[in-house]
């Protein structure tokens, strides 16, 4: 194979022998053989050995070598650094593409970040950072991030126990790091990647799902800002819908009115009206009983709706009753003359409706009050009936609401404490609400 | 455009730069020089080690409000690395450099090194030594030193401005700015030169007839 056949180069590592590739020839100064960690001088026709090791092979997520594309970039990982902390342990892994220059692939808790080196830096203000016209606000400061274990090919002279000064500063889905030693300042934009991202360009394992209890990236955003969000046109086209419903089917319509009379402690008094026609299936119906004329008794009135073709019978039952007196309290009354019945869900038919009703009087224990107006009492009580077409369920309409606002409320709840464990890590004061809402903001 | 034969082997050898003096022969690597009564021979240019820089002479694109066409390059090394500058032949017939490092691409042309000047350069031209940070006013904008390098010339090709001989070394300063721009002094045998310049992207330069690289397509931007 000639040399311009192909891009990669390889070489013997002079410590173990084991084949290793150069992808990035010309730009890689730095080879960290992959089966021993020996570092190699790549700027060096004969691969002098810069520091000899005799490490096992790290066994890699994304093996070096393997391509993905991300961005639309076909990228290959070329070289893997562990870096530490101190508190923390993440992966560091180099991609490359000759047309595109480098990009970092962050590993750290199973969530991925895209890191890529700024040419220009970015803007103060106070103490937040603003690249492209977006804001940073200060997260960790002042930390050691120290290389611990590398392989691969690097354009810099990388070596176990490099240290930089660390300092970090997120937006949700972005962190901005800054990166210092003697030598020079870099700059890094890191993009967190959603699970779905990286797993279509690397076929990594996918990231664990967030639990509380678990820590966050700093910069990871809120897997719940989004879904409450997204909940937002759902709940409001679900509160439109019942709505809607609310008005076409639960209007009541052509009240019709009739009257039944009957006499206290008389026979019981049944009586049919109709036709009530239904055009609409599974109807409700509304019937209002009202006895103006009840006092010191009790009216019974049971309504069912008989449907003339089939039979079939849909019962509702109300109880008038009033009683009044006066006492050394001075004058009382009690109990109620009109009742709202609901029945539900009738099929569409031609219904007569059935009403027997008895009256009573109270006849228990005699007063003197009662007995004056034994007579009046004991005139003949008229029901009157008002049924009407559809029913407002009020209770089960605010139970529908409630199921509507169950599920943004519960994803309000894991999102404030998502952001808690987020910010929990930041140097300074713990999260408030201001954060809980800076957390909802798109990436 | 000129042609010459090569002093050394007789292959034809073509200055597409009006201005340029030297010009390394493709054929045997022979340094031409072009005078008044032809061309004359100034020593051997090394062989450039294998890279897969997506640049190779023959580029064009865009920039500084102008197309351009890569007619050169000098590779430099230093301690802990390389990079290439690529010389460009501006459409107004000036040149400018294309500086690849890290992946990274900025586009420089040289200016007078003459007027007020920052202190930091006035020192640097007197071999006064500085550090990193230092900053300074360099036509009109303020920049900070980024990196100072002892660096020496490893391979060179095509048409360039000077003569390139191996092992040739130089003082590289680079200065970095916020704003994206950068400049870099240099400081040789030939005495100190200062370019200005900014960082882009390859697709920035819209370029055309990128080097094909096996096993790598071109990116939808710059295809």
């Amino acid at each position: 194979m000639s040399p311009e056949d192909n891009s990669v180069r390889t070489l013997s590592c002079p410590a173990c022998g084991g084949t290793i590739a150069m992808r990035a020839a010309g730009y890689t100064v730095t080879l960290a053989c992959e089966y021993c960690g020996t570092l190699i001088d790549a700027t060096d026709p004969d691969a002098r050995i810069i520091t000899r090791y005799h490490e096992t092979q790290a066994s890699l997520a994304i093996p070096l070598g393997t391509r993905g594309t991300l961005r639309g970039v076909e990228w290959e990982a070329i070289g893997w650094l562990q870096r530490s902390d101190g508190w923390a342990i993440w992966e560091e892994y180099l991609l490359f593409n000759p047309y595109a220059g480098y990009r970092w692939l962050i590993a750290q808790n199973g969530q991925w970040t895209l890191g890529m080196m700024l040419t220009a830096a970015p803007q103060r203000d106070g103490s937040d950072m603003i690249v492209a016209g977006r804001r940073f606000s200060p997260f960790y400061s002042g930390n050691t991030a120290r290389v611990t274990r590398v392989a691969g090919e690097f354009y810099w002279r990388v070596k176990v126990g490099e240290q930089v000064r660390a300092s970090d500063y997120v937006r949700p889905g972005f962190m901005l790091s800054l990166e210092q030693d003697e030598q020079e300042k870099s700059w890094t934009i890191g993009e967190w990647l959603a699970p779905r991202e990286i797993r279509a360009a690397f076929d990594v394992a996918p990231p664990p799902m967030w639990m509380p209890g678990m820590t966050p990236l700093a910069h990871q955003p809120s897997p719940y800002a989004r879904r409450i969000k997204g909940w937002w046109p759902i709940a409001a086209l679900s509160f439109l819908a019942l709505l809607l419903l609310l008005t076409l089917f639960g209007r009541a319509m052509q009240p019709q009115t009739f009257a039944v009379t009957a006499v206290p402690d008389g026979p019981a008094v049944s009586q049919t009206f109709g036709p009530i026609v239904l055009p609409l299936g599974r109807q409700a119906m509304t019937v209002e009983a009202t006895t103006p004329g009840v006092e010191q008794g009790w009216v019974d009135v049971d309504v069912a709706f008989v449907d003339r073709k089939t039979q079939d019978s849909y019962d509702a039952y109300a109880l008038n009753e009033h009683y009044s007196g006066r006492d050394s309290d001075g004058y009382w009354s009690e109990g109620s003359r009109s009742q709202t019945l609901k029945v539900a869900s009738l099929p569409a038919g031609t219904y007569d409706l059935v009403v027997d009703v008895q009256a009573h009087h109270w006849g228990g224990a005699v007063s003197s009050v009662w007995d004056q107006s034994t007579e009046s009492e004991k005139s003949p009580v008229e029901v009157v009936l008002t049924v009407a077409r559809g029913a407002r369920f009020a209770s089960n309409f605010w139970l529908a609401v409630l199921m509507i606002l169950i599920p943004p409320l519960l994803m309000l709840l894991l999102h404030i404490l998502f952001e808690n464990a987020r910010m929990a890590q930041k140097d300074g004061s713990p999260a408030d609400a201001d954060d809980w809402l800076q957390g909802m903001q798109s990436p | 455009m000129q042609t010459v034969a090569c002093p050394t082997c007789g292959a034809e050898v073509t200055f597409r730069s009006p201005a340029l003096p030297v010009r390394v022969c493709d054929y045997c690597r022979t340094l031409v020089i072009r005078d008044s009564r032809g061309a004359s021979k100034m020593g051997e240019a090394a062989v450039l080690p294998f890279d897969i820089s997506p640049i190779q002479i023959g580029t064009q694109g865009h920039c500084f409000d102008q197309s351009f066409t890569i007619i050169g390059r000098v590779r430099w090394a230093w301690d802990d690395g390389a990079w290439n500058e690529w010389l460009m032949l501006l459409a107004d017939g000036t040149h400018g450099w294309l500086g690849e490092a890290m992946g990274q691409f900025m586009v420089l042309r040289e200016v007078e090194l003459s007027g007020s000047l920052a202190q930091v350069i006035r020192r640097l031209m007197n071999d006064t030594p500085v550090q990193p940070g230092e900053s300074g006013n360099i036509a009109g904008h303020s920049y900070e030193v980024a990196d100072i390098r002892t660096v020496r010339c490893i391979g060179c090709e095509g048409e360039l401005p000077f003569t390139a001989p191996i092992g040739w070394e130089a003082v590289s300063v680079d200065f970095r700015n916020r704003d994206g721009r950068c400049a870099s002094f240099q400081k040789d045998r030939l005495g100190p030169t200062l370019y200005v310049g900014h960082y882009v992207t390859l697709a920035s330069l819209q370029p055309r007839n990128l080097r094909l690289l096996p096993g790598w397509s071109l990116p939808a931007d710059v295809a």
